[in-house]
């Protein structure tokens, strides 16, 4: 168990560290969540998107006449009407907008680029009738071949996605070395050589994109109702993309049923919907349908590496060469952002002394690279994979080769090769305490004797770090941007109000932070409201992403309740005639020394600050606000196992055991914590087993419901044993680590490797994420492919 | 049905229908529910074996004990089909109307050599061996003017075990390949067999002991096994995003022996292979 906080004034910490209930899922199970597609304005209309039937297409004509002329239908834009209504770049989420190519526009104009690409936009009384009036849309397209694969992308003959790009290559090549790799190449026993790649696969949140954009015209404001991670990001793109001003633009957000990355910002859709707004003086709805989501949402993962590692025959890894191609789709977006971490956190816990990595990401006719849970997460599946891949090449225990290769805590070398510290990692105990956990001198046991019946065990492991958000580096000072700022104040009424820029899509926030204040302030949690979802009440900051909010939100939520807590004492200690430091406040009162018999009510106390009852010259705002950089934060991490039998006649893949060793630092709410892992591990293996993104040669996407993107159900999800590690403190206050996207970056690995070791007797040698049973009976040549 | 043959659409549990409606893959002006006739609810003996009515819920069907004697394959074959929540509102006749190639009853109904009853307003009933019934994808010998109004399945023979096993992506899916089996024994050699499969053709495919060289022989692994191998060589199945036809054909090959061994079993009044027929 993780330790608990210090509590200076309120006493012993009583809720952080325990699994209070969530306060939002009993408004959530019941269905009185709100959601944007609950949202409804006087006035309101409904907008509905034309797509293209086709993945690349010159756009020749769309002629809007019929559809304008259908019942109920108010405006249809087409892509130059909205280009003439907001900026005609569009802003991809994540995305680098430095002005260069590639050009594009919100919805199409001369060309098509993917299947689903917007072309025109119908708003009218109803969403019914506006997908009526799309069909009456005539769009004359002229087809041009579909770039499918990065591999496609990298020919220099294939037909360029975007004209001024001149080529289909939107990044690098670039290369970085560190380290010395020849000499690390030259000791080498032997060279291990792999062509490692993740399928394309995608977010898919229970809710989907969605905006009701409502324009004034007489004030000029633009009110929006947006489902996002980050309330001034999708503000500070929607100003932009419009050219208005930010404060003529107030972003509201109520629940949001998950996200997984794709809602940063604002898309293209969203953009087009506000403009419509503006141009039309009413509010306009959309809310992406599933089929919308599934094909032109985003999508991810879809990444293939040539790796080649320098080993010594003991197992040791001495170096790396990695050349890694992204496959983008066909907007610019995250790729290039992704390829970096990717690149710094390829050695993970482990001694590498050398890497040389190099990228090149391609665009292709396929649906737009977005942020999906733990997007660097290739680093870990092409480490994982590699380890494993080395301890067959030598005939050792993927666990030993592991242990060989895994850094010691505090002993040389104390970065990672590629500069961020290796403060304070587990990595090392989480795996001997797997190893006990699952008795694997057992388990080789069970596996041979299963063998001997045509039965097919096998066990895997991974280890991984997740930067949540990692140790503070003494040489790259936290960017301004990532700065936590927060606001806490007391209410009249004794309770306490919590302002972040933090955006909840499921992870309880509202629940961990009022934990947080709770034990720091001195109150109960439930007298924490926790303040989210409005541009207008906001502190500055992104939102929420990058599994930093424990840190970084819980880190500003414990400073800014220690600075209110002083200063109310400082009130109380005027009003009451007495010291501050003899006083302290509990259970939501001001009790101690000077105070009466049953303590002060914090109400009592606010209300006479508010009255002006205090001494002129005291600060009688009862708030405070402070900037948190993270302290000295530090990894989360930790090793995942499974053991699984696969049915070598159907290649079914069965999950006996699945095991988390993990340390996410102090724990807020374990419930939490654990629901976290296990959501992330659900999706991991939802990737390996079930989940895949595919397009047909013409670029036709075949994956547009859920008939044929298949996610994990929870009949599909094994139990999954989860064990916390005691947590090294590197901060003397926050020690909070992030643990969203732990889960979803490790279990592919895991599970693969679980599934190579019991297919290792059929000869079969495991590359990629995706496993499913057909897969698998091609690979131990059961059939043909 | 009469005045609207071309541009109306019976209703029934709505599990298929609906979605086609939500993703405008049809367009009827008109929907007839059946839900409130009441006769096309009943489940009752019939002959030696039952009757089911058309709008009787796969649910209901499942859960009946006079199912479970009467028609123990059709019991087992319920199971597979999607959820429960979708099986409480999923009728045993929409899903013979509808026609799914990969849907789990067809199978059945031709295993069993169910009498399917179908009526229209205008000429009345007519019966049609299940056999005769599918014609292709979604496709059957129902006229535009008519429904089906019941199905009759005789009972099971003497000395006979049943059994259905197939293999979907996940519990509840679709089945890449489904196989329902029948397979008597008598005096230590089989006296007759019927497997029939789902998801590998356009309609239901039907093999019969003579053809599987089944008859008079004893019931063994090797066998069962050859069986598999001879229906797979003679299979052309789809291929789709989820399986190519090749292993389609590795499914049949397995599931045909394994669920005519568990049938035979089953004969033979040893029920040791619940842990493959159970569904996942
Ligand atoms: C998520 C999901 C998973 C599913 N998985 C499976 C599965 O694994 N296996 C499987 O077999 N099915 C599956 N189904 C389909 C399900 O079994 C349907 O219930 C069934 O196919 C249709 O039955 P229904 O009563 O819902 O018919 P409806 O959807 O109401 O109708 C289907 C069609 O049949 C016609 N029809 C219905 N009844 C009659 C009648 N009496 N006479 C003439 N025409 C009629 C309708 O006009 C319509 O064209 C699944 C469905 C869903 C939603």
């Amino acid at each position: 168990m993780a330790e608990r906080s210090p509590v200076g004034g309120g006493g012993a910490a009583r809720f952080v560290g325990a699994s209070v209930q969530r306060g939002e899922d009993l408004r959530l199970l019941r269905g009185q969540g709100r959601y944007v597609d609950d949202v409804r304005l006087p006035g309101m209309l409904h907008a509905a998107f034309v797509r293209s039937p086709l993945a690349h297409a010159r756009v020749v004509g769309v002629v809007t006449e019929a559809a304008r002329r259908a019942r109920g239908v108010v405006a249809v834009f087409d892509g130059e009407e909205i280009a003439r209504l907001a900026r005609p770049r569009a802003s991809i989420p994540g995305g680098t907008d430095d002005g260069g190519p590639p050009v594009y526009t919100l919805l199409a104009t001369d060309k098509v680029r993917l299947v689903g690409d917007p072309v025109a936009l119908v708003v009218a009384e109803s969403r019914y009738l506006a997908e009526d009036a799309c069909e009456l849309v005539e769009v004359r397209y002229e087809a041009l071949p579909a770039v499918v694969s990065a591999e496609q992308a990298l020919d220099p003959k294939s037909p360029p996605i975007f004209e001024d790009l001149g080529g289909n290559v939107i990044y690098g090549p670039t290369t970085k070395a560190y380290g010395d790799l020849a000499g690390t190449f030259a000791r080498a026993d032997l060279v291990v050589q792999a062509k490692i790649s993740q399928h394309r696969q995608q977010n898919v949140p229970m809710e989907g994109r969605g905006i009701v954009a409502s324009f004034d015209p007489e004030t000029g404001e633009l009110l929006v109702h947006a489902a996002t991670q980050g309330v001034n990001t999708t503000r500070a793109a929607l100003a932009a993309q419009l050219g208005l001003a930010a404060e003529k633009v107030r972003v509201l957000a109520g629940d949001i049923g998950g996200s997984f990355g794709l809602k940063f910002g604002i898309s293209r859709e969203e953009v087009a919907c506000a403009a419509a707004s503006r141009a039309l003086g009413r509010p306009v709805r959309w809310i992406e349908d599933r089929g919308e989501n599934l094909t032109v949402s985003g999508q991810a993962r879809e990444e293939s590496f040539e790796v080649e590692a320098a080993v010594t025959r003991e197992g040791e890894i001495l170096g790396m060469r990695v050349q890694m191609v992204v496959d983008a789709g066909a907007y610019p977006g995250l790729a290039p952002m992704v390829v970096d971490s990717v690149r710094e956190m390829i050695p993970g816990p482990y001694r590498l002394q050398a890497l040389e990595f190099s990228a090149t990401v391609a665009v292709t006719n396929k649906a737009s690279y977005v942020a999906y849970r733990g997007p660097w997460a290739a680093e870990t599946f092409v480490r994982e994979r590699m380890v494993d891949l080395v301890a067959t090449e030598l005939g050792l225990d993927p666990l030993e080769v592991r242990l060989r290769n895994v850094a010691r805590r505090g002993e040389p070398p104390l970065r990672m090769v590629t500069g961020p510290p290796l403060a304070g990692i587990t990595a090392r105990e989480s795996l001997e305490r797997m190893a006990e956990l699952i008795d694997l001198p057992e388990f080789r046991r069970r596996q041979a004797a299963a063998r001997r019946e045509g039965r097919y065990l096998g066990v895997g492991f991974a280890t991984y770090l997740e930067p949540a958000p990692g140790p503070r580096s003494p040489d790259s000072p936290p960017d301004p941007g990532e700065l936590e700022h927060q606001r806490m104040r007391l209410e009249a009424d004794g309770t306490l109000s919590v302002f972040t820029a933090q955006m909840p899509h499921g992870q309880g926030h509202e629940t961990t932070l009022a934990q947080i204040a709770a034990d720091q302030f001195g109150v109960d949690w439930e007298q924490v409201r926790v303040v989210v979802g409005d541009s207008s009440l906001s502190p500055a900051g992104f939102g929420t992403g990058g599994s930093r909010f424990a840190t970084m939100a819980g880190g500003a939520t414990l400073h800014a309740a220690r600075e209110l807590r002083s200063k109310v004492l400082e009130v109380a200690a005027q009003l009451l005639d007495t010291g501050p430091e003899r006083l302290a406040i509990v259970g939501g009162l001001v009790v101690g020394e000077g105070a009466p018999a049953g303590g002060l009510q914090l109400a009592e106390l606010a209300a006479a600050a508010e009255r002006g009852l205090l001494p002129v010259g005291t600060d009688s705002r009862l708030e405070a606000e402070v900037t948190f950089d993270g302290g000295e934060s530090g990894w989360s991490g930790g090793t995942h196992c499974a053991l699984v039998e696969v049915d070598c006649d159907t290649g079914r893949v069965r999950v006996e055991r699945y095991l988390v060793v993990e340390d996410c630092g102090e724990m807020i709410n374990p419930a939490i914590v654990e629901g976290q892992v296990r959501g992330g591990v659900a999706q991991g293996l939802g990737a390996v087993l079930l989940e895949r993104s595919a397009y047909d040669p013409d670029g036709q996407y075949l994956s547009g419901s859920f008939m044929d993107y298949l996610l994990p159900t929870a009949t599909d999800v094994p139990h999954i044993e989860i064990e916390h590690l005691e947590t090294v403190r590197l901060d003397p206050d926050v020690n909070f680590r992030g643990v969203g996207e732990g889960g979803m970056i490790v279990a592919p690995p895991t599970l693969c490797n679980a599934i190579a070791d019991a297919l290792a007797p059929l000869g079969a040698r495991i590359t990629e994420q995706h496993l499913p049973p057909s897969r698998l009976l091609e690979l131990i040549g059961t059939i043909g492919g | 049905m009469q005045k609207h043959q071309e541009d109306g659409r019976v209703l029934a549990g709505g599990q298929s229908l609906i979605p086609l409606l939500a993703l405008r893959l049809a367009r009827p002006a008109l929907l007839i529910d059946l839900a409130r006739i009441a006769e096309l609810a009943r489940l009752g003996e019939w002959e030696g074996g039952i009757s089911i009515g058309a709008m009787v819920r796969q649910r209901v069907a499942e859960r009946s004990p006079l199912v479970r004697q009467r028609a123990p394959l059709l019991a087992a074959a319920l199971k597979f089909i999607a959820h429960p929540a979708i099986r409480s509102r999923g009728t045993v006749g929409g899903s013979l109307a509808h026609a799914d190639p990969a849907a789990e009853l067809p199978a059945v109904v031709v295993t069993l050599e169910a009498e399917l009853v179908v009526a229209s307003s205008e000429r009345g009933e007519r019966t049609i061996p299940a056999a005769d019934f599918f014609s292709g994808h979604y496709t059957t010998a129902l006229l535009a003017d008519e429904i089906l109004t019941e199905i009759r399945i005789p009972g099971p023979g003497p000395s006979t075990g049943f059994s259905f096993h197939e293999v979907s992506r996940r519990s509840g899916d679709f089945a890449m390949v489904g196989v329902a089996a029948a397979v008597a024994v008598e005096e230590g050699s089989i006296s007759g067999a019927r497997l029939c499969l789902t998801g590998v053709a356009d309609r239901p495919v039907l093999a019969t002991a003579p053809e599987l060289g089944l008859l008079g022989v004893a019931p063994d692994r090797g066998v069962f096994e050859a069986a598999g191998e001879a229906i797979a060589a003679r299979l052309r199945p789809p291929t789709d995003l989820h399986g190519s036809a090749e292993y389609r054909r590795q499914l049949a090959l397995v599931l045909v022996a394994r669920a005519l061994r568990s049938a035979s079993q089953r004969a033979r009044g040893d029920n040791e292979d619940r842990r493959e027929g159970a569904p996942a």
